[in-house]
């Protein structure tokens, strides 16, 4: 008898636990970004601008997108997206793709110069990270063009818990998971100023930084990039 | 090798539950025991004590326990996990339905531990015994797509034990305390420790049901290295603590036959799961 409980006891072990189901808020807002923003132009010079749309989880979707200038006497754009100096003086070119309910845009402030080294000044963007979980994570940080890359350089602010294994940094259009990030590496360095460089990604095509513990598949926090 | 948050809640438990007490077996008798242990967890004790949410996870151990006494003061003891499953669950969206990151699991064999006990005081109102365990890395490490899957910790630590204890009668009833004090030395980096625990048990219904409150509990010495990521390994144990709650209750169908069930609740704990453990077992007594 008490073989026969023992039997039922091991083959109830054996057939417990399968795999489930997590459900993921993984809903963001739908954005257009403009991939490889400048922020000067020489009069009479033309920069071809890049722009993609992001759904509500983050993904590209093709969408045709609408270019606009502010002021057509300083700088004009085409529907392609390719800027034309006109005139010196400050204005900003919008990216939007009309929604059911709303206008999705991207905003870029763009100063028009009359004599500009290489004719174009590529713009920088940044943010500030922050912890969304109870592990320490904060710093400011630029991303800056550099060599067909980008670098993402962490000021002295900068901190991050050291206590996880393996805290992973990545490039994402959405924070909420690392499904469709671009994984730069595992961190290394848990304070103080430090910089990575990211081959063949432009400065607009990411719109966060995400820090991910792998083995514990928990998000520590992120940064926008803006 | 990656250490997953899982792995420490089960060293936690199974680590605690076994423990014989400062009572040696007599020679030639034995206690056996077939047992199950489980957690699920979906969130966990964070470095600072706060509890976070993760993706759920699961850790599944079937084995056996077993203590003989090899002279009245000496007793053999192992702790075989034969079947350990982990698993993590898959990521669904919440917007699309589709998954994100599937769930995975590996199924292996755990990691042994040996041990041997030896009775220092016997035969009086308090009675002491030591221990020497042995903690082997049969289980495997790394497995899963993200490798961080495992039935082991992948090191192989010695710990040795103090336990002292007595027992004693209220209102006719028999009554048992006892505690320990522990060092685990660890190896591959992992910090070594400083264990204790202490419980106590009475036994009702002529003997039948033997019903337990035990704590235990873990002081890192914080004196691991944590190895670069780059070498493609990270360590998580390092440094947990914790104190758990672990009733457990006892019954025995005859003088040979029984069975058991536990829980664990973890009080405080750093970087641990922050679920109950359970476990349910069939044990026999020789």
């Amino acid at each position: 008898m008490m073989l026969r409980y023992t039997l039922g006891f091991t083959l109830l072990a054996l057939l417990g636990g399968c795999i489930g189901d997590d459900i993921i808020d993984d809903r963001v807002d739908e954005v257009v970004t403009i991939e490889n923003p400048i922020d000067s132009l020489q009069v009479g010079v033309t920069y071809q601008l890049n722009a993609s749309f992001l759904n509500n989880i983050g993904i590209e979707e093709e969408r045709e997108i609408a270019w606009e200038s502010a002021d057509e006497n300083l700088v004009t754009v085409d529907q392609e997206g390719t800027l034309e100096g006109i005139a010196v003086g400050d204005t900003y070119i919008v990216a939007h793709v009309p929604m059911s309910d709303r206008m999705v845009t991207d905003t870029m402030t763009l100063h028009i110069s009359e004599d500009l080294e290489d004719g174009v000044s590529g713009a920088d963007k940044g943010g500030q990270l922050r912890s969304t979980s109870s592990y320490i994570l904060q710093g400011n940080f630029t991303v800056v063009g550099e060599n067909g890359g980008i670098r993402i350089t962490f000021d002295d602010t900068y901190k991050a818990s050291e206590a996880l294994p393996d805290l992973v940094l990545f490039l994402t259009n959405n924070p909420t998971t690392t499904a469709g990030a671009y994984e730069i590496g595992s961190v290394e360095i848990f304070s103080g100023a430090h910089s990575y460089f990211v081959p063949n990604v432009e400065v607009g095509t990411y719109e966060y930084l995400l820090y991910y513990c792998v083995p514990f598949n928990v998000k520590v926090g992120d940064g926008l990039i803006d | 090798m990656k250490y997953s948050i899982t792995f420490l809640l089960s060293l936690m438990t199974l680590t605690s539950v076994w423990a014989g007490g400062p009572w040696p077996q007599p020679k030639g008798k034995g206690y056996f025991k077939l047992f199950e242990y489980w957690v699920v967890a979906d969130q966990h004790f964070t470095d600072a004590g706060m509890i976070d949410p993760n993706i759920t996870t699961a850790f599944y151990s079937t084995g056996v326990y077993g203590e003989y006494g090899l002279t009245d003061r000496l007793t053999a003891v192992a702790y075989v996990p034969f079947f350990v499953r982990n698993l993590y669950n898959n990521a669904i969206s919440g917007t699309t339905g589709e998954v994100i990151i599937p769930g995975e699991a590996v199924n292996a064999f755990g990691d042994v531990d040996l041990s041997l006990t030896y009775g220092l005081v016997r035969d009086k109102p308090i009675v002491m015994s030591a221990s020497v365990l042995f903690g082997l890395p049969t289980g495997v490490t790394g497995r899963g797509g993200l490798g961080i899957l495992q039935t082991g910790d992948g090191e192989f630590n010695q710990m040795i034990k103090v336990d002292a204890g007595g027992s004693f009668q209220l209102a006719g009833i028999n009554f048992y305390a006892s505690a320990y004090a522990g060092f685990n030395n660890r190896t591959q980096g992992f910090s070594d420790e400083f264990r204790y625990g202490f419980e106590t048990g009475g036994t009702f219904l002529n003997n039948k049901l033997t019903a337990i409150a035990r704590f235990t509990g873990i002081e890192s010495f914080q004196n691991g290295s944590v190895l670069s990521a780059s070498d493609g390994v990270s360590l998580f144990a390092n440094n947990a603590e914790y104190l758990a709650f672990s009733p457990e209750i006892a019954y025995h169908i005859n003088e040979q036959w029984g069975v058991s069930a536990s829980s664990s609740t973890v009080f405080f704990g750093r970087l641990i799961m922050a679920s109950p453990a359970y476990s349910v077992g069939v044990f026999f007594t020789l």
